[in-house]
């Protein structure tokens, strides 16, 4: 009689541990192949890739990026340790060091004081990356040009733009750097935002207009920043300003309205949802109120009439 | 409490069933155990090494543990809807196998969410669900109506074994002491007085009311799961009512195997009688129709409109190279067999009803494999990485082993809930029933005559 359950079980289980060894055996190959490739490069060969970027305030920026190609995947380098050098005409001079960052990336601000020019009126930076057990040792260079940007808001009735002015300081004078494109950025949260962008005249000057609707801060406050971006005689060059000419957002978060997508449900579905709850539970509790009740009677049969 | 001789006579003769456990039970006990035990360790791996184990990825978020979970929780729906109507119809053919529907019932909602824990990747976070839950989310509403459904599920079966209890109680059943006070508290003091008897049937027709409703609703959700998303082959209108009777389906399959099993093993022939396995036939007939109605629809509605996405998917479903033979044998053996074997007189019968049923409970399963993986393999968005592995959905022998204890859970607590309480429902046995089945049974199989 109790041969059929034996049976149903039998078969049932035949089939699941046919396919579960067959799924072993794959899992295991898998594995195998995944051993096979495991294989890692001796020693990693880091590119360091040095950019300047000249700020209004005199200071330079310099910027080292070290990464790698480790398993095929290009890789940054972090934690590890740059120097930063002035190079001159008689001297190598150390400006100091800065550690890469998660994205590789290392910063030293230099200020105007620390750094001199060669006899051709350029700066010459290096950068180095010691190497150690694992990993080659990286350098990168860059030479640039002294030069200002700045960069003046100028507001006409309802018409916003930015006047932007190049000099080129190398030679100790101020003379103005004409046909240099230029663009007028407006910060974001991540990311500047490229708001527009001019070519430079004769005197050095480019005025460019910005849209009037940006969204600011609470107080309707936006960063304008002028850029030249990797011009092979300057580098990168960078001023900025703050004016109260965006719309005011307020960093508060907005109530949410009853949607679907929102934190706040449809009143709707809040009320079927309680009706539905409180329809079953109510009859749950019911049912279990006649079941205390039930206990709480008096036996009115005795129990007897089951033995056998 | 007392019994009419009919309902003695089903008493005495399943006495020896609670009395005694046999080595054949040991022997079933421990083999589901040990199978239990595989899949603990399975489990212990899923935890060691995170869900790369299981062959669920990116893509394909959901395997065979969501295959499994809508399985068994659509038996514990069948089962409830099943016992709701057998109660509140009073059909007296009805009284012998309420008891499989419910045991059905409250196994299956304990089986079935312990595959949805194993999809859960942060365990730790799991608390989340109830301190914060997003109304708005079907899984917070298929949560809510997975623990509602249960505590019904325990309310309904535990009320309609009340009576029964204070039989075993006053019957001084052999075994352990512990067992004797179990059934004298569960039975909390019944006796059959007429006041007695007025609240446990308030409780019990209140209950059978409200769990048919509730099974619908709760099963509509699962569907809801599906079907609120915005993927081809589930985001469909008829998903709630496809499922619903999906597993009223599937459901009414398990349970002619499981009264086959215990009319065997119980010898409970003139209990659970052939013409109850006729109407069970004809039940899962009609059901087998309305799910293959509702299949081709589904099938013909998606191939018909040519939308991308979905043609892709019906491609797959429907070709030999991918999911052809599957979705053939799904069809065949879950819709067309289970019809033709109860169509056809000379077929008609109760071994031949099992055997269909059988074979389409399997189907159902690999139905819902169906319905889950394939649509899963079909991105909406271009795939960034197109390892075989990640576009591909294949089962790994983890999960394999943690589906077999699954399956040797169920039967685990089928073997041990019928060693602590009877089949047939002692008490619920009608003096009508009584009569059909003594007039019934002077008539032999061959004097029966198909129609």
């Amino acid at each position: 009689m109790k041969r059929p359950l034996l049976l149903i079980t039998g078969l049932l289980y035949c089939l699941f541990f046919s396919i579960a060894l067959a799924g072993q055996t794959d899992s295991t190959a898998q594995q195998e192949a995944t051993e096979v490739t495991a294989d890692e490069p001796a020693l990693i060969s880091p590119t360091l890739d040095l950019v300047t970027v000249q700020k209004s305030d005199n200071t330079i920026d310099l910027k080292a990026s070290l990464k790698a190609k480790i398993k095929g995947t290009l890789t940054f380098l972090h934690s590890l340790k740059i120097k930063f050098y002035l190079v001159t005409d008689s001297a190598e001079n150390e400006l100091g060091t800065a550690i890469t960052d998660r994205n590789g990336n290392a910063v030293l601000n230099v200020k105007a004081e620390q750094v001199v020019t060669n006899k051709v009126g350029q700066l010459y930076f290096k950068a180095i990356a010691a190497g150690n057990k694992s990993m080659e040792g990286a350098e990168g260079e860059v030479t640039i040009k002294r030069a200002i940007l700045t960069l003046t808001p100028v507001k006409e009735d309802s018409l916003l733009s930015v006047q932007v002015k190049l000099v080129d300081v190398g030679s100790g004078t101020e003379t103005p750097v004409p046909e240099i494109t230029l663009g007028i950025f407006v910060k974001r949260l991540f990311n500047p935002l490229k708001v527009g962008e001019g070519a430079t005249d004769e005197n050095g000057e480019a005025t460019i207009e910005i849209p009037n609707s940006l969204p600011g801060d609470a107080k309707g406050n936006i960063t304008l920043i002028a850029r030249l971006e990797e011009n092979d005689t300057y580098g990168n060059l960078e001023a900025s300003a703050i004016e109260k000419w965006g719309v005011p957002v307020s960093d508060k978060p907005e109530e949410q309205p009853r949607a679907l997508w929102s934190s706040h449900p449809p009143l709707w579905m809040l009320i079927t949802f309680a009706i539905l709850m409180v329809a079953v539970w109510g009859h749950y509790i019911v049912i279990v109120y006649e079941l205390f009740r039930l206990r709480k009677e008096q036996p009115v049969l005795p129990g007897n009439a089951t033995n056998s | 409490m007392e019994l009419n001789s009919y309902q003695q006579q089903a008493f005495n003769h399943q006495r020896p069933f609670l009395e005694k456990f046999g080595k054949w039970n040991w022997l079933l006990t421990f083999f589901f155990i040990a199978w239990i035990i595989a899949g603990l360790y399975a489990l212990y791996l899923q935890i060691a090494y995170g869900h790369g184990v299981t062959g669920m990825r990116d893509n394909v978020v959901w395997g065979l543990f969501i295959v499994n979970f809508i399985f068994f929780i659509g038996l514990s729906y069948a089962g409830a809807i099943i016992a709701g109507i057998l109660h509140l119809l009073k059909l007296p053919l009805g009284k012998p196998i309420v008891r499989l529907a419910q045991m059905m019932t409250i196994i299956s909602i304990v089986v079935g969410p312990i595959f949805i824990l194993l999809c859960v990747g942060r365990f730790d976070r799991l608390h989340h669900l109830f301190i914060y839950p997003r109304i708005q989310s079907p899984m917070t509403w298929d949560v809510m109506a997975v623990l509602t459904f249960f505590v019904g599920a325990v309310l309904f079966l535990y009320i309609a074994l009340i009576k029964d209890l204070a039989v075993y109680r006053d019957a001084g059943l052999k075994g352990p002491k512990w067992r004797q006070w179990l059934y004298k508290t569960l039975s909390i003091g019944y006796r059959g007085g007429a006041s007695q008897k007025r609240h446990l049937i308030i409780s019990q027709n209140l209950l059978a009311i409200i769990m048919i409703p509730l099974s619908i609703i709760v099963a509509s959700i699962l569907s809801w799961i599906f079907g609120m998303t915005l993927r081809p082959g589930w985001h469909s209108t008829i998903f709630g009512p496809y499922f619903v009777l999906g597993s009223l389906y599937s459901g009414t399959g398990v349970l002619i195997v499981a009264m086959w099993y215990y009319r065997k093993s119980h010898k409970l022939e003139n209990y659970i009688t052939d013409q109850i396995f006729r109407y069970m036939g004809y039940a899962m007939m009609v059901l087998a129709a309305g799910y293959g109605y509702f299949t081709f629809s589904e099938y013909f509605t998606a191939w018909f409109g040519s939308e991308k996405w979905d043609s892709e998917l019906i491609h797959k479903l429907f070709s030999p190279g991918e999911y052809g033979w599957w979705t053939l044998f799904a069809n065949l053996a879950g819709i067309i067999l289970p019809i033709t074997i109860v169509a056809i007189p000379a077929t008609r019968k109760t071994n031949w009803i099992t055997a269909a049923a059988l074979i389409m409970v399997i189907a159902m399963w690999v139905k819902r494999y169906l319905i889950i993986v394939p649509t899963l393999e079909t991105t909406l968005l271009p795939m960034q990485d197109t390892r075989t592995e990640y576009v591909k959905y294949s089962a790994t022998w983890p999960e394999w082993l943690l589906t077999g204890a699954g399956l040797a859970s169920f039967f685990l607590f089928f073997l041990l809930m019928s060693k602590f309480v009877t089949v047939v429902p002692v008490s619920g046995l009608e003096e009508t029933n009584h009569k059909h089945v003594h007039e019934s049974m002077p008539v032999k199989k061959e004097d029966i005559q198909p129609a």
